[in-house]
Parts: C-alpha cells; sequence; structure tokens
C-alpha cells in the first residue's frame, strides 16, 4: 500500500473512534464578555460533554482567558494559542473559525484539514474578506449559524457553502425572576453611545422618572448578569447589526420586559406580543417612559411577560442543545470520512493496477 | 377578593373644610376599588358634631362591615388621633391615610407582594404622586429611596439617606402595628416634622423600612385649611426660624421613643443651631 492509503485509512479511523481534534478559534476580547464568544465555548463545551476533543484556540501567546467571565462549567474546556505558523493539525482535524476572523480562512487554506465557520452576524462576514474573495475560495464549505434568517442570507451569497442552523443557548442563570422588580432599566446596545443618548435623552425628557437607575449591561460576567436584569423592571435592546439577540431573550427568561429597537435582519423569534418593538431609534425614549408610567400603576400586560418567557423557553434546554451540536458535528466528521473513502476508494484500483 | 391583615386608619379633625364630602368620598372609593382589602378601616374623628352626623349617615357601601368609629376625646391632632387609632387597630398592620387623599387601587395588593418577596420589612412606604388642589401633578415623594447616586441602601429608607433628604411621606404607609407602637409612635408635640422625626427614630433603631416602587397613592398639597396649608398660610404660620427649629429638634428628638413634649421658644433657636453645630 502507497504511503497515501496508509495515511487515509489512518485518517479515518481516528475519525471514526473520535480522537481527532476540533480546534475553536476565538478573538482576545481582553477578558471582556461578549455573547457571541460564550456560543463558541458552549458549543466546544457541548462536544467535550460527549467525549470529543475541543480546544479553544487563541491568535497569540498573551490572551487572557474567556473562562474568566463565563462563570461555573467550562473549567475542563482545555485553551491553548497558534504559535506563529506551527499550528499542528492533522488531516482528521477540523478548525472552526468565526467570521469575524476570516482572514485566518485565508492563512489556513492550505491546512487539508476539516474548515467551518461560524457566523452570527451577518455584518461582519464580509468584514475581513476582500472584494471577490468568498469562503469557498479558501476551502470552506460549512457554515454554522445561529438562525435561519441568517441562514437564508448566508445560503443567498455564497451558494456553494452548505449551511447548518444551531440556536444559541440561553444560559443557566437565565431564569424568571422570584422578586418583584425594581426602577431599574437594563440597557444593552452594540455601540456605546446609542445607550449613553438614550440615557441621557430619557433623563432630560422626563425628569420626573430620574430616580430609576439605567443598568449598562454590556461587557458583564455571566454570574454578575442575571441579578440586573432579573431586578430590572424593563431591558431596552439597541442593535441593528444583531442576527439573532440573544440579550432580548436572556431578558425574557428572567421575566422582563423589553423594548427593543428591530434590528435589520430581524430575528425570527420576535413576534408583536413578545416584546414592545420599534424601527425607529428616536422612538425609544417615549416608550420607554409610556412604559415606566404604565408598570408604575401595574397596567403592564401579564401577557406580554407571558410571552416572553414562552418565546425564551424554546432556547433555554441545554440539554437540547448539547444533543444536538454533538448530532451536527458528528455529521460533519460522518461526511468527512465519507468523502475520504470517496479518496481511498479511487486510489486503491490505481494501486491495484501498479 | 383577597384580603389583607391591615387597618387603615384615617384620623379627621373636621367636616367644615372645603370640599370634605368629596375628598372623603374619593378617599373611600379608593379603598372599595382596592384589588386586595383591607379588613378594618378606622376612622378617628374628633368629637365635633357635624363630623360625627356626616360619618353616622354616610353610606359606605361594601365597607360598611368593616368601619369603625373611633372617636377621640383628646386635643385634637394628625399625630395623637392616629396614635389613637392604632392603639384600637386588630390587625397585625395598620396604614394611614388622610381624607382628602386617595390610595392608588393597586396599593395594598403591591403590599401584600412585598411582604412575601421581603419578610424582614417592619413598613412599607409608596410612590407618592403629589398633585395640587387642582388635581395636576406636581411631583413624587419618597422616590429618592432609589435614587442610586445618593442612597446606597437601594430602596430602603435609611438613618443615612434621611439625614441628608428629609422629603419623605408617611400617608399611605403600611407599618407593622407592634412596631409603631414599640417605637413610640408619632410624636403630637412635633411640628411640621413629625413624619421626617419619626422615620429617624424608626431606621435609628434599625427598623426596616422599603419603598414599594409603585404608585400607591395620591396626595393632595397644600390644601385649604390642611396642616402644612396652616403652617404657610394660617392664622400662625410658622416662621423660616421656627421651622429650622423643627427640624434642628427632629434631628435631636429621634434618639428618644417618648414625646418629651418640645416648645418652639424663639430667643433659643440661635442658640440650639450653634450648639448643634457643636461650636
Amino acid at each position: 500500500m502507497t504511503d497515501n492509503i496508509v495515511k487515509i485509512e489512518k485518517t479515518i479511523s481516528t475519525l471514526k473512534n473520535g480522537t481527532n481534534k476540533f480546534y475553536f478559534f476565538v478573538q482576545d476580547t481582553k477578558g471582556n464578555p461578549k455573547a457571541s464568544i460564550k456560543y463558541i465555548y458552549d458549543l466546544a463545551n457541548a462536544l467535550k460533554q460527549n467525549g470529543k476533543n475541543s480546544i479553544i484556540l487563541f491568535e497569540e501567546k498573551g490572551y487572557t482567558s474567556h473562562k474568566t467571565w463565563l462563570g461555573e462549567g467550562y473549567e475542563d474546556l482545555e485553551e491553548n494559542y497558534v504559535n506563529g505558523q506551527n499550528l499542528q493539525v492533522g488531516v482528521e482535524d477540523f478548525l472552526i473559525i468565526p467570521e469575524l476572523l476570516g482572514y485566518i480562512i485565508e492563512q489556513v487554506q492550505n491546512l487539508p484539514c476539516g474548515k467551518i465557520i461560524i457566523t452570527q452576524a451577518y455584518d461582519h462576514i464580509f468584514e475581513t474578506l476582500k472584494p471577490g474573495q468568498s469562503w469557498n475560495g479558501f476551502g470552506v464549505y460549512k457554515c454554522l449559524t445561529t438562525s435561519e434568517v441568517l441562514a437564508e442570507k448566508v445560503r443567498d451569497i455564497f451558494r456553494s457553502v452548505s449551511v447548518d442552523v444551531l440556536p444559541v443557548p440561553l444560559s443557566k442563570y437565565a431564569t424568571e425572576k422570584d422578586k418583584p422588580a425594581k426602577p431599574i432599566i437594563a440597557i444593552h446596545s452594540r455601540e456605546q453611545r446609542d445607550s449613553l443618548n438614550l440615557i441621557k435623552t430619557f433623563y432630560q425628557k422626563y425628569p420626573q422618572y430620574r430616580w430609576f437607575t439605567f443598568r449598562d449591561m454590556r461587557s458583564m460576567n455571566q454570574d454578575q448578569f442575571y441579578e440586573p436584569l432579573k431586578d430590572a423592571c424593563v431591558s431596552v435592546w439597541i442593535d441593528e447589526k444583531s442576527s439573532f439577540g440573544t440579550y432580548p431573550l436572556e431578558s425574557m427568561a428572567s421575566g422582563t420586559p423589553v423594548i427593543g429597537r428591530i434590528p435589520y435582519i430581524e430575528p425570527e423569534w420576535i413576534n408583536e406580543k413578545n416584546g414592545i418593538w420599534t424601527t425607529n431609534n428616536f422612538d425609544l425614549v417615549d416608550i420607554l417612559a409610556e412604559y415606566i408610567k404604565n408598570w408604575l400603576e401595574d397596567n403592564v400586560a401579564e401577557t406580554l411577560i407571558q410571552e416572553g418567557l414562552d418565546t425564551a423557553k424554546k432556547y433555554q434546554n441545554q440539554d437540547d442543545f448539547v444533543s444536538l451540536s454533538n448530532q451536527l458535528f458528528e455529521e460533519y466528521v460522518s461526511n468527512r470520512v465519507q468523502s475520504l473513502e470517496q479518496q481511498l476508494d479511487k486510489l486503491k484500483p490505481v494501486e491495484a493496477e501498479l | 377578593m383577597s384580603t389583607s391583615n391591615t387597618t387603615v386608619i384615617l384620623p379627621i379633625k373636621s367636616s367644615k373644610s372645603k370640599d370634605f364630602s368629596d375628598f372623603f368620598s374619593k378617599l373611600v372609593e379608593s379603598i372599595q376599588k382596592q384589588k386586595v382589602l383591607p379588613t378594618e378601616f378606622i376612622i378617628v374623628p374628633t368629637a365635633e358634631e357635624s363630623l360625627q352626623i356626616f360619618l353616622t349617615d354616610y353610606d359606605f357601601g361594601d365597607l360598611q362591615n368593616i368601619v369603625k368609629i373611633e372617636t377621640y376625646e383628646g386635643e385634637p391632632s394628625f399625630q395623637a388621633q392616629v396614635n389613637y387609632g392604632v392603639s384600637k387597630a386588630t390587625n397585625e398592620w395598620v396604614s394611614f391615610c388622610e381624607f382628602d387623599d386617595e390610595y392608588s387601587a393597586i396599593w395594598f395588593k403591591n403590599v401584600e407582594i412585598h411582604k412575601q418577596a421581603y419578610p424582614d420589612s417592619q413598613a412599607f412606604l409608596p410612590v407618592v404622586v403629589d398633585v395640587d388642589d387642582k388635581n395636576q401633578f406636581a411631583g413624587f415623594t419618597n422616590e429618592a429611596t432609589f435614587a442610586a447616586n445618593f442612597n446606597l441602601d437601594y430602596g430602603i429608607v435609611t438613618n443615612e439617606l434621611l439625614a441628608r433628604f428629609q422629603n419623605f411621606q408617611s400617608s399611605g404607609m403600611v407599618i407593622k402595628k407592634e412596631t409603631f407602637l414599640d417605637y413610640g409612635g408619632f410624636k403630637d408635640s412635633m411640628k411640621l416634622t413629625f413624619v421626617y422625626e419619626f422615620l429617624m427614630r424608626m431606621t435609628y433603631n434599625s427598623a426596616i423600612i422599603r419603598t414599594i416602587p409603585k404608585i400607591g397613592y395620591k396626595h393632595t398639597n397644600m390644601r385649604l385649611g390642611s396642616i402644612f396649608w396652616n403652617y404657610k398660610f394660617g392664622e400662625s404660620p410658622l416662621s423660616p426660624d421656627e421651622a429650622k427649629f423643627w427640624l434642628e429638634v427632629a434631628k435631636k428628638e429621634y434618639f428618644f421613643i417618648q414625646d418629651r413634649e418640645i416648645k418652639y421658644e424663639p430667643e433659643l433657636v440661635d442658640e440650639s443651631i450653634v450648639s448643634s453645630n457643636g461650636n
């Protein structure tokens, strides 16, 4: 047998016995929490829990571990960094790269391993691609995303890339509040200036509500995040570029009604009953003041909270997420095995002739 | 209908105030509309004849069986009448109101929710909507409990908060009868700042008072003939010096549970303020 056949057979065997590795690239945010990074850790953790070798990979040595803000449950997950160009990846391994680190695809294009792109924000897809470049041009034919809406957009752009959907799981801490809400307004925006603009306008326009406190929910550790969210009487969400909307779902799961700006790509879970939605940032301040007036008088419809809880429930099942993640990655492995076996079939007759 | 083991106490000095009957009816209606109903309503009138007749003839509707009239025979005063009413209450909790004010329909329901959530509480204050005599919004009271920039203990009325901010309302408050009595109730001799002194005394003695962030009570400000109207526009209005005096007295007297019957003596004001500065 030629070396090639031996190598392929070995790779197939490694893939079949599950000893291959899944490398998940993540951005180093220097310890700043980001929902998109938590999703990748959750994914890696789900595979780890089922005995697979998942490894979190940073680009540089001096990285700050995300475990510092993720809270309990990620202790066993291995973190490592790429030392220059010496990424030791076998044919049997998989590289999972977030769209934001798209430039890595170019760097790893010649590696013979499996490559999967994770897309969580439409806005970031082309951020690191040059005009005319596409994922498949670098040998990437698999994409994993968080919603059907976003999957459709990706399919529309990269027609030869197969797209799978795995919704974001909400944290185990995202549970319904058990104490009455306080005059706290939780606010989350992609750009901090959007929050600040809203807060300043609100206090200026409605000075009678200056005793309501705004809590900026950006960049909070998981274990500190849910207490103020549950304390809040309302949650404001301003993120036009979001493609999934973890924050409003977490608010709904906490029993905190959401006032939100509908993103350009409307998340599939939004409906007219589960939140107060607008397409205009300027309306948010007046909607918030109106909401507060009603909240102070107990005039907020119970159905608003209940619909929110029902919507969030679909994303709260951790077991489902673990099982779906494993199912999906087992499918990736099986596809790879299939393709290697086809290569093997082509090589073997050639060898027989020799 | 859900009920609350709370007694509402209404002291009334006279029925001769302007629009008394209208105000009184609105207050009674506001109790009738409660989503969780108090189980006792004690009215503490003075012996004024017209007031007695008014109350005897008044149709309390479905509240009739919880209304009790407990006439106060002593020198009329808001504080003394409230204290008397509390002593007659048979429930674990009491709430005071004024005839020209109104409870919001959600108030006692929210008190019950907060009692469950915070069982260590001894008293609950509502966020009060202040209106002028034309029923126009004038502002909120008690909301300062939530002003995060100067209250470190969010939602709780503390001695430190009161030291910095004096404007709190006790009307609408729901308090444990036992706590009210143990801490000495309202001081009859304390003019103007009796609510402030009472809250200072409560918090000094570690009572836990929470403000419920819901509109629980509507207060009519400066109604013609009201106690505070009289302080400002009545026959013998309070001078700025006397107002300052009562504030200083409140800050000193809250250490004492008993009413030490302080009297305003103009010639002592400056001395009193000087000594409070420690000079």
